[in-house]
């Protein structure tokens, strides 16, 4: 119950950026802000912003139980343009007896960290770790869709014009025509 | 005896002469004079300063100044002469400062110490003064008048009428506003010195202001509106606030109508430990919230309590977060839980007043709200929160935005 439990005060926390599966699943950059060990890790997005922490929407398609001494669940959660691969394990307590309890398929929000592993074959595989997973309703997903498709839109209007953005640019050699045509075609599937 | 505030004036007065003095030499300079040699503080200033105006070939570092400034164009870091009105007086926090108040002509009003050492005769309020090479040094990030032991003041037969002029809260800045608001809350004073500490509101939206304990010091009566001179207006962590020790406030017939509060819509991405049902401390104005061992911070063990609805959570707007506190009649509207039903459902469930919160927090955690409330510290305290709803207009707008562009 005190997983995710924070600091008031001056701290202020990080909003959690909304991201289409495709456009994460392309993100391989990923830096820490400071060299302490609790410093904020990111992953840099191509469109062009750094994120800690993602909030998105989707249909929860499938669900295993890995591990026995740590266990933790792998899932799968899709979004208008793919899937996101979601875990959480003993060090997110409240999403791992969330999770435990939805049954596939469901809409779920979840709010979590991304991260980037390279694989040995020198592929990288974008996850997240979820802090927190709750079954939500057509409607949420609907929402989170347009949430989304904006928040891209944002993104690509600012393209370029500030350091994270510029350098989005330069290692994703990002094409926003793509990123358009993904978020169009997103948005083509909810009911007008 | 503060030697790094004689280092500040001094490389002040020298900075003054477009000469850039090395802060660490002064510093060296003063200890050896003051410690080794048990050189008297101000001779010692006066001193090392001579000393660096013969290196950097000042001539008159001390002499006047000659150009006058206008009370109101005052920057950080100037080492000016000016003519003013003394319009307020308040009693000094610390013995090192013999007077502070608030000095004003018709172009603004800034703030003012006198130091205790510059042993300059004491200040009148509603008297007009010269005062020549003073410093304007940055206080909470607002200007202040530093009258030191170089400072020179004489009488002023000036008279010239100061007519302060009204801004909108929204338009207030860092250092002495006038303003017209309407007292709209009283909280519950952080401090044993505070006389009132609550919130002001106008046309334009909400200020925090305090009150210190001072003589002749009232508090401001809810739900009046009062034409307030003379503020300080502080900067903390970015949010402005309001000291009206120093102000003179007068109530006014009128009534005003406030921007109370703000809106803000977002994801519900985190509730936090102590959502839910609470138990609350008995104890006459009290009400704090009881840990597990009904034991409340103040009033320690307590045997009753009271049961309340609560949610403390985070909005996420995606580029901002928000920290709710969400009380009981939203609570309920919101998840559809009375408090009887909670008080019921812990009471009977083995997990108790955990159950509550999980079933809270799966009613409401990664929704869209559009929530109402005002901002207090730095928190929202949340009048009324609904579902956002699925508009199909958006959805039209996004499309053409996203197809509208090559």
């Amino acid at each position: 119950m005190n997983g995710s439990s924070r600091q008031s005060g001056s701290f202020e926390r990080e909003p959690a950026k909304r991201v289409f599966s495709q456009e994460l699943r392309e993100a391989r950059y990923h830096f820490k802000e400071g060299t302490e060990e609790k410093s904020p890790t990111y992953v840099l997005l191509p469109t062009g912003e750094r994120a800690n922490r993602v909030f998105l929407v989707g249909t929860l398609t499938e669900k295993e139980r890995k591990g026995d001494q740590n266990m933790f669940y792998q899932a799968r959660i899709a979004d208008p343009s793919g899937t996101f691969y979601i875990i959480a394990g003993s060090y997110q307590p409240d999403a791992m007896q969330q999770i435990a309890r939805i049954d596939p398929p469901a809409f779920v929000a979840v709010v979590g960290k991304p991260s980037v592993y390279d694989t040995p074959t020198g592929a990288a595989l974008v996850s997240v770790r979820a802090e927190s997973i709750t079954a939500v309703d057509a409607d949420t997903r609907n929402l989170w869709v347009l949430d989304a498709a904006r928040c891209t839109l944002d993104r690509l209007d600012r393209l370029g014009s500030d350091d994270d953005s510029r350098k989005a640019v330069e290692i994703y050699r990002t094409d926003p025509v793509i990123y358009r045509k993904m978020v169009f075609d997103a948005l083509a599937q909810l009911k007008l | 005896m503060d030697i790094r505030e004689m280092v500040e004036r001094i490389s002040q007065k020298i900075a003054s002469k477009g000469k850039t003095p090395d802060k660490k030499k002064i510093e060296t300079k003063l200890r050896r004079l003051i410690e080794e040699f048990g050189v008297h503080a101000n001779e010692a200033e006066r001193t090392v300063l001579n000393e660096l105006a013969k290196e950097y070939s000042l001539s008159s570092i001390t002499a006047k100044s000659s150009d006058m400034k206008e009370i109101g164009s005052l920057l950080p870091g100037e080492w000016v002469t000016i003519e003013g009105k003394v319009v307020s007086l308040s009693t000094p926090p610390t013995p090192a400062i013999a007077q502070a108040g608030i000095l004003a002509d018709p172009s603004g009003a800034i703030r003012f110490v006198v130091w205790s050492r510059a042993g300059t005769p004491p200040l009148t309020e509603g008297s007009w003064y010269r005062i020549e090479s003073a410093v304007v040094d940055e206080y909470r990030g607002s200007p202040s008048l530093s009258i030191h032991t170089g400072t020179t003041i004489a009488p002023s037969d000036q008279d010239i009428p100061i007519i302060p002029e009204i801004k909108k809260i929204s338009e207030l800045k860092p250092g002495i506003g006038n303003l017209r608001a309407k007292m709209i809350q009283e909280w519950e004073p952080s401090h044993p010195r505070m006389l009132q500490v609550g919130l002001l509101g106008d046309e334009s939206g909400t200020i925090k202001f305090t009150i210190w304990k001072d003589s002749g010091k009232e508090p401001l009566e809810l739900d009046k509106v009062y034409s307030i001179y003379y503020a300080q207006v502080d900067e903390f962590g970015g949010r402005l606030g309001l000291n009206l020790t120093g102000a003179m406030y007068v109530p006014e017939e009128m009534e005003i109508v406030v921007r109370s509060g703000e809106t803000v819509s977002g994801a519900l991405v985190h509730i936090a430990p102590g959502s839910g049902l609470v138990k609350r401390c008995p104890v006459d104005g009290c009400n704090r919230v009881l840990s597990r061992q009904n034991y409340c911070p103040v009033h320690e063990i307590q045997s009753t309590f009271r049961y309340d609805l609560r949610i403390k959570g985070v909005l996420d707007s995606g580029t901002k977060t928000y920290n709710l506190l969400i009380s009981r009649p939203v609570v309920e509207q919101m998840t559809g839980m009375s408090l009887e039903a909670a008080v019921e459902l812990a009471e009977n469930n083995p997990l108790g007043m955990d159950e509550v919160f999980f079933k809270m927090r799966d009613l409401v955690q990664g929704r869209y709200f559009i929530c109402r409330g005002s901002e207090m510290e730095d928190r929202v305290l949340v009048k009324e929160c609904t579902p956002l709803a699925y508009d199909t207009r958006n959805l039209a707008d996004l499309l053409n935005r996203a197809g509208g562009a090559p």
